[in-house]
């Protein structure tokens, strides 16, 4: 016999908060090693409380504070993570307070503590109670630069002194699903056409000529045309790349760093002639780029190996056009991995410029005489941005920026800066060179 | 120990009807070991071996507040019930529904424990309901099927719906 109803997706989204707030985890990574629960609404209530009480945690831990006489005894963290998901679901939601309680104090007999069910009871009718008088507290709470580590606060704040609060805010909002349409089976219109005829409610993008981003988030296997490889899902500003390098029918594209293979596909949706060479360290997510490309029914050559080395896969011909889409801090993309930002060290960011400086150097010697490289990140911070092409510029006299006509984002010095959020998109950074 | 798959409505084995068990040896003592595993981690307070696709008459239940009071019943029987109880009811095999059923109040049974040894369990109000829920799946039972036509209609539609897998 079942429990309680709602029960099991409460307890799935403990173990996953637990995995990342006690053991260091990535969200992601933790939501795909797990089998989804068998109930798609319990499924989608786990994943919602996950990603909320991430993207809440200041706040709530704010007002948990406000609430607990006195401290948790240290092996508690879980029965905490309980009450978070219960307070959670208090503030930011509309479940019933009385099914947000029950089941939460159902969690702390879950967990095999039923000493703490009263505690999580208590807490949470006392939040009820006191709900008004604690609301300033929230609200406070709730400037979202509470809700991101100090380091992260002030490096954005450093980066965009008229514009961090809003970034800010950015990253604490849902991303929308976002879609790239294969022109090259099916047109836009004709395929927002047919997601009418599905009733899912779709609207075109600016500056992306095959994107499409969903009123509501979508099941992929809803969407008409997934699994043929009419349509795939992928961020708008990431679909900026493709357009940006423009590589002619025949030309030989590398894609550097390619995992899991979105950017790839766009090209060679556009142009299926390209001699093209996926490149990616990681093999697990190399084996990815193959899936990718598998579903799509796209050709290229894919290889596990480090871009920066060459030496290892390269068959010293020339490329006309190189993809560096360089692994980063992923500050743009916030909004989409609320885990992030407290995985992340205020050290990172430095070192990611040092890999990146290096991913750049190995890869400029492959490009011919008159060929494009463009250097992405979907990070917002100057120092894996900007910082890396100025010191890349001044270095290689044969290195000059390519012209970018380009009317999204922001103009840098060398490049353009995608904010978060600025017309739906996740924060990206392109600068596009070209070799003398 | 491991976690079994529960099987899921409307699975044809679901209507399998269990046979005793002859011997209660390791392997079996095994099988109640993951089903109190499997229905600690659902969570659930009932699983009958039948939802893990093992056609034998046994069935684990913790009904307790504080998840450990685990009982193990094999080759149930009832001897005797009484009353009537009208609750809420939700399966592990049948997720994401919840529906009143009635069934007796209090209930007498008699089964064979994890060691094999003779016992007699007086249950009444949530642990009867549960001992009764369970034992209907050592039938082929659900307790969809104690529902009306329409909304036996209505949750099968809907399971296959929200089981449909990317």
């Amino acid at each position: 016999m079942d429990a309680e109803p709602g029960l099991r997706a409460r307890a799935a989204a403990l173990e996953v908060l637990r995995q990342v707030l006690c053991g260091g985890r990535s969200l992601g990574r933790c939501l795909e090693a797990r089998s989804a629960l068998p109930d798609r609404r319990d499924e989608a209530l786990a994943r919602e409380i996950c990603f909320g009480v991430l993207r809440r945690r200041s706040s709530l831990a704010h007002v948990l504070d406000v609430l607990l006489r006195r401290q948790l005894a240290a092996d508690d963290s879980d029965v905490e993570i309980a009450l978070l998901i219960g307070l959670y679901q208090l503030i930011y939601t509309r479940i019933s307070p009385h099914a947000a309680v029950s089941t939460s104090v159902s969690l702390a007999r879950h967990l095999g503590k039923p000493r703490a069910a009263p505690l999580v009871n208590g807490v949470l009718r006392n939040f009820l109670r006191r709900r008004g008088a604690l609301s300033a507290g929230i609200a406070r709470s709730g400037r979202p630069e509470r809700s991101h580590p100090r380091w992260l606060v002030d490096a954005v704040r450093r980066a965009w002194p008229a514009r961090w609060r809003e970034i800010l805010h950015a990253n604490d909002a849902r991303a929308p699903m976002t879609l790239r349409v294969n022109t090259a089976r099916v047109g836009r219109e004709r395929y927002l056409d047919r997601l009418r005829e599905h009733a899912v409610e779709a609207w075109p993008v600016p500056h992306c000529e095959q994107a499409i981003t969903l009123a509501r988030p979508r099941d992929v296997s809803e969407l008409p045309g997934f699994l043929s490889g009419e349509v795939s899902v992928q961020d708008a500003a990431a679909q900026l790349a493709a357009p940006l390098l423009d590589p002619a029918a025949g030309a030989r594209v590398l894609d550097a760093c390619a995992a899991p293979g979105g950017k790839t596909a766009h090209l060679l949706e556009r142009c299926p002639s390209l001699e093209l060479t996926a490149v990616d360290v990681d093999r697990e997510r190399a084996g990815r780029i193959e899936g990718t490309l598998a579903r799509l029914g796209l050709p290229a050559r894919v290889r596990c190996a480090d871009a920066a080395s060459p030496g290892e896969w390269w068959d010293g011909r020339e490329f006309h056009h190189v993809l560096l889409d360089v692994p980063c801090s992923a500050t743009g993309v916030i909004r989409r991995h609320p885990d992030l930002r407290w995985l992340r060290r205020p050290e990172d960011p430095e070192r990611l410029a040092r890999r990146q400086s290096r991913l750049l150097e190995g890869t400029w010697p492959l490009l011919a005489r008159g060929g494009t490289l463009l250097y992405a990140t979907c990070s917002i911070l100057p120092s894996e941005n900007d910082d890396v092409i100025a010191r890349f510029l001044a270095a290689h006299r044969d290195a000059r920026v390519g012209p970018n006509h380009a009317i999204w984002g922001i103009a840098t010095g060398h490049g353009r800066q995608v904010l978060p959020g600025d017309d739906g998109m996740d924060g990206f950074y392109y600068a596009l060179l070209v070799k003398a | 120990m491991a976690i079994l798959e529960v099987l899921h409505y409307p699975d044809p084995r679901l209507r399998n009807r269990a046979r005793p068990v002859e011997h209660v040896d390791e392997r079996v003592r095994q099988l109640v070991d993951d089903m109190l595993e499997t229905m600690y981690a659902a969570p659930g307070i009932g699983l009958a071996a039948v939802q893990v696709n093992v056609p034998l008459r046994v069935i684990t239940i913790d009904c307790s507040e504080s998840r450990n009071e685990p009982v193990c019943l094999i080759n149930p029987t009832i001897e005797a019930e009484e009353g009537e109880l009208e609750a809420e009811e939700g399966c592990l095999s049948v997720p994401g529904v919840y529906e009143s059923v009635t069934r007796s109040r209090w209930i007498r049974v008699r089964a064979l424990d994890r060691d094999g040894e003779p016992i007699e369990l007086e249950a009444e109000d949530l642990l009867a309901v549960c001992v009764q829920h369970e034992m209907d799946h050592l039938e082929g039972i659900l307790f969809v099927d104690y529902l009306s036509r329409l909304k036996q209609a209505r949750i099968r539609r809907r399971t296959k719906k929200l089981q449909r897998q990317t």
